[in-house]
């Protein structure tokens, strides 16, 4: 039976149309048991996040069981089928393992290299299994992708760099300073970008915070949301001779912190480094500090730089990431031929292990005198002879599926051994 | 040198920094690990090489000065592993294997030398350990001072480049040339005390100086100005990074001087 993925993202459909189709997950639990009361998805997985909505499954026709789960879809959001056939997208067997790998690995997310993704496959996943619509295959597929995922996270830098301003900032902080902790930062004007630079650095470890202000009332305000100290506006100087960072993003038309002030600043340092992250637009830093040594200032341009240069670096991980993913697939493809006869060794294994339990049992009750040895050599006798039987029956539903006949031999060892029908 | 052994070490020390210079541009994991690995193995191969030495001489391989690099270089690839593995600056390969591999073939492909008689003794051996171990410590001062004008130029000129992914902080890097410089400074100077006491005993004259002893002496003069300018004076950063390549060119020339230029160290 083929593995598929079926579905739209933002590469394809317009938010206007995702948003529509997107279910949430209460929703989800419903839909996934009205799918699979159709019969034609023996296995089903629904991924809906607001940059994506896919129906990974297995089934013997995929077109009618794609067009079976999307026409649910459709009925819960009261969409036109119509609509929305148009832009799905498809992907069979390897061309399908490739694209979950993809997803969960976040090469196919809009930002790449972006940590949520994972979380939500997994969500999915674990909704799935919860609702019994998850068999072998799957469960092969999407374990296999985590852990795919995790290399790629771990052995590329892909989702190393910072791509927000505000993150950028703090990963120089890590340039200068050899760790965070202990650090002091000092703000100077309150905007809500300053704000989460500051959080950010405190999650780092930065330690203290001083918030100064031009209104005395708004610098305590944040001080306390911080929970920092409030400096006042005239002794800023001084607290710029203790701090090592400063987030600047006032209001002011003119810059706040001066050249010659910062270096009469440095003077008192013996060396330590100052660190200017300005915010604000007009710039509050003089960039005259610029040619003083152990002075970094980067402006909001600056930042975006560095974001910028990140994206280049994410990009370029990116392609790193794609090249272990298609090992992985090959990988995956060549191990899939053995999960297709997996449920039938393992059932085979349980049906043989049942009867020699139960005959051992018996022969023990025919033996009430046994000693413990000789328990133990009848248990092991009789597992030794269920394990030299199945050795070649085994071997062989592997080989066969490996060459592609694995089914006629899997209903054969079914019907010889009364294994029932489920395959 | 022993052919038969030192070759594999030498080899080995190629094929290492080859793997360091590789994870330098693709940061793989792997590449890291194999790179220590083999650094590891060239290393265990060098000692055994040395040990070699040692018994066919039947005294430290320090009397000539191929012999006296070799066991220089192999401090230096001692230290690297292990500041590398205590400061975890993982690219620390990339920049002193080179460094490792020209001086090793530089030892190897010296004619074999024969010492003055005069420089055999005990304490030139102590003079010629010492003066190595130094060496060694200031190749990381070079190093560290080099890796701190990179990410300094890049942290100002505000334009992250392939440096500025790959370096550690500046302050983790000026506290590397620190170390270096504070740990090599009293290996050089007590070994230049006692080059200048022998010198005293053999020729009769402290300051019967040759080039090589010229330069060293220029070399010793930096570093004192760099580590009295770091205790004392405040220096750091660029300034104390500037001081460290100054000082190891005068160790270069040093050493140049030994094996170009006629002199009482021999060749």
């Amino acid at each position: 039976m083929p593995l598929f993925v079926a579905g739209l993202s933002h590469k394809n459909a317009p938010v206007g149309l995702r948003e529509q189709l997107a279910v949430e997950e209460d929703k989800l639990r419903e839909l996934l048991r009205d799918i699979q009361s159709d019969g034609v998805l023996p296995e089903l997985v629904v991924l809906s996040t607001c940059n994506r909505v896919e129906v990974y499954g297995v089934a013997e026709a995929p077109g009618e069981a794609r067009a079976a789960a999307f026409r649910h879809l459709c009925r819960y959001r009261g969409l036109d089928l119509g609509a929305v056939e148009p832009v799905l997208y498809t992907h069979l067997d390897s061309e399908a393992v490739r694209h979950a790998f993809r997803v969960a690995a976040s090469l196919d997310s809009m930002m790449i290299g972006e940590p949520q993704i994972l979380g939500q496959v997994k969500d999915a996943f674990a909704l799935a299994q919860a609702c019994e619509t998850v068999g072998p295959r799957l469960h092969t597929l999407f374990s296999q992708a985590f852990s795919v995922a995790k290399r790629v996270r771990t052995e590329t830098d892909i989702a190393r760099h910072a791509v927000s301003v505000s993150f950028a900032a703090v990963e120089l902080a890590k340039k200068i300073f050899a760790g965070l902790a202990g650090r002091a930062v000092l703000l100077i004007g309150a905007g809500k970008m300053s704000e989460l630079a500051a959080k950010h650095l405190v999650e780092q470890g930065a330690f203290p915070v001083y918030v100064t202000n031009r209104t005395w009332a708004r610098a305590q305000d944040l001080a306390r949301a911080l929970s920092g100290v409030a400096v006042p506006w005239d002794e800023m100087e001084t607290a710029l001779a203790s701090v090592d960072i400063v987030v600047t993003s006032t209001g002011a038309r003119e810059p706040v912190v001066r050249a010659a002030a910062v270096a009469r600043v440095m003077q008192g340092r013996r060396g330590r480094p100052l660190f200017f992250i300005d915010i604000a637009v007009p710039r509050d830093v003089e960039p005259g500090v610029d040619g003083l040594d152990d002075v970094y200032r980067y402006d909001i341009d600056d930042l975006k730089q560095v974001v910028d240069a990140n994206l280049r670096e994410r990009a370029r991980e990116a392609e790193r990431a794609e090249t272990l993913i298609e090992r992985e697939v090959a990988k995956f493809l060549t191990r899939q031929g053995d999960v297709e006869v997996v449920p039938t060794i393992v059932s085979l294994r349980a049906h043989l292990e049942e009867i020699r339990v139960a005959e051992v049992k018996r022969a023990l009750a025919r033996l009430p005198e046994a000693t413990p040895e000789t328990r133990a050599a009848l248990d092991a006798l009789s597992s030794a002879m269920i394990n030299k039987i199945l050795h070649a029956p085994i071997t062989k539903l592997r080989e066969s599926s490996r060459a592609g006949a694995g089914r006629s031999w899997r209903e054969a060892v079914h019907e010889l051994f009364g294994l029932g029908r489920r395959s | 040198m022993h052919p038969s052994l030192i070759n594999p070490a030498v080899v080995g020390y190629i094929c290492a920094m080859g793997l360091a210079l590789a994870y330098l541009v693709q940061r793989q994991e792997l590449v890291h690990r194999i790179a220590v690995l083999v650094t590891l193995a060239a290393w265990a191969a060098h000692s055994v090489a040395l040990i070699v030495r040692a018994v066919e001489l039947g005294a430290p391989p320090l009397g000539s000065l191929s012999d006296a690099i070799s066991v220089g270089v192999w401090v230096i690839v001692a230290l690297e592993l292990m500041i590398e593995h205590r400061t975890g600056v993982r690219i620390l390969g990339a920049f002193v294997l080179p460094i490792v591999v020209l001086l090793s073939l530089k030892a190897t492909t010296a004619r074999p030398a024969t010492l003055a008689p005069a420089l055999a003794s005990a304490w030139i051996s102590i003079h010629i350990a010492l003066a190595m171990v130094g060496f060694a410590a200031f190749v990381f001062n070079f190093v560290g001072a080099l890796m701190y004008l990179l990410q300094e130029h890049q942290l100002k000129a505000k334009r992250p480049g392939a440096f500025y992914y790959r370096l550690p902080a500046l302050e983790t890097l000026d506290r590397l040339t620190f170390r270096t410089l504070a740990l090599g400074f009293p290996f050089l100077t007590v070994g230049l005390i006692l080059g200048a006491m022998w010198a005293r005993t053999a020729w009769g004259s402290t300051l019967a100086f040759d080039p090589l002893a010229f330069f060293s002496l220029v070399a010793w003069v930096i570093y004192a100005g760099n580590l009295a300018g770091r205790a004392a004076g405040g220096w750091h950063g660029r300034r104390a990074a500037y001081f460290a390549i100054f000082g190891f060119a005068a160790l270069v020339l040093t050493l140049g001087a030994g094996f170009f230029l006629p002199g009482r160290h021999g060749s």
